[in-house]
């Protein structure tokens, strides 16, 4: 009886689990953005200034996403560049805008302090852009899936991408209906 | 020096941890909802290093996804909580939670 248990028992044992990143060019950049994710998320949480509280998660959130790049697949590290961070702060920054947060934008549309933060941002975009596709990434080096991700998505998770495409519709709908002046004059009637 | 799955792990509670006392200390609502997604991406996060250097490697597609899907349910659970302390804010004036005591009153 125990041989048999024995027997069955080794085909979970055969082979190792994933070797840990030994480069070190690597390593370092991994702890430098382990430690960025933590200082920042801190910061965020104990900063009294509300505005740089989120410019601190929003820190954590992109660094979080650096993160994604050197051990996850590739989707995963737009996904959080692009949209998570960008959400997450944009919706932050949009309540405090609502609020008394922030001061409100000009009202001409192409005022000069328009131009230059879209003169900035796009600089930016292009700086990050030439670096993007002129570096190679260490996600190749440290053997990261970068493959299939996509194809998961599309096969294997296909009632779970359905039920995040209702969920965030749902949610965009509830934010709408919450926000709408013309509700909240009705409901407080 | 090596980066493996112990690191990320502890980063991943580190992160759960500040999350946690964000949402549970701060009075503020939006230091709350910074909170709760710090908590979210911690678990993320998690998700990601079982999938890069645990048993999780063997199809390691499966922790991205949880990600994935764990960063889409926290950015719709955002967009409702910012919405919520916009009506409410509207009615106090304030985003600090103890001054919503007066709802119930």
């Amino acid at each position: 009886m125990s041989t048999e248990i024995e027997s069955l028992a080794v085909p979970l044992l055969k082979g190792s689990l994933p070797s840990a990143i030994t480069d070190q060019p690597a390593v370092l950049l991994i702890y430098l953005l382990l430690l960025l994710i933590v200082g920042s998320a801190l910061a965020g949480i104990v900063l009294r200034n509300l505005v740089f509280a989120i410019a601190a998660f929003s820190v954590t959130m992109a660094a979080v996403a650096l993160l994604y790049l050197m051990v996850a697949p590739f989707l995963l590290f737009a996904v959080q560049l692009l949209v998570f961070t960008t959400v997450s702060a944009g919706l932050l920054l949009g309540l405090l805008r609502r609020t008394s947060g922030t001061a409100p934008a000009p009202d001409s549309p192409f005022s000069p302090e328009l131009i230059a933060g879209v003169a900035v941002g796009t600089a930016l975009l292009a700086l990050v852009g030439v670096v993007v596709s002129a570096t190679n990434w260490p996600v190749r080096i440290s053997g990261g899936t970068n493959q299939g991700l996509g194809g998961s998505l599309a096969n294997q998770y296909v009632v779970a991408v359905a039920v995040v495409v209702v969920m965030l519709a749902s949610a965009a709908l509830g934010t709408a209906l919450l926000t709408s002046q013309r509700l909240a004059r009705r409901f407080s009637r | 020096m090596k980066a493996g799955l112990s690191l990320m792990l502890v980063a991943s509670a580190a992160l759960l941890t500040i999350g946690a006392l964000g949402l549970v200390v701060k009075r503020n609502v939006v230091v709350m909802l910074i909170g709760s997604q710090l908590m979210l991406t911690a678990a993320g996060l998690a998700f990601v290093a079982f999938a890069r250097f645990g048993l999780g490697a063997a199809n390691a597609n499966n922790g991205a996804a949880v990600a994935l899907f764990a960063g889409f349910a926290g950015a719709g659970g955002l967009a409702i909580g910012v919405a919520m302390a916009a009506v409410v804010y509207r009615e106090h004036d304030t985003f600090l939670n103890d001054e919503y005591e007066s709802v119930a009153d």
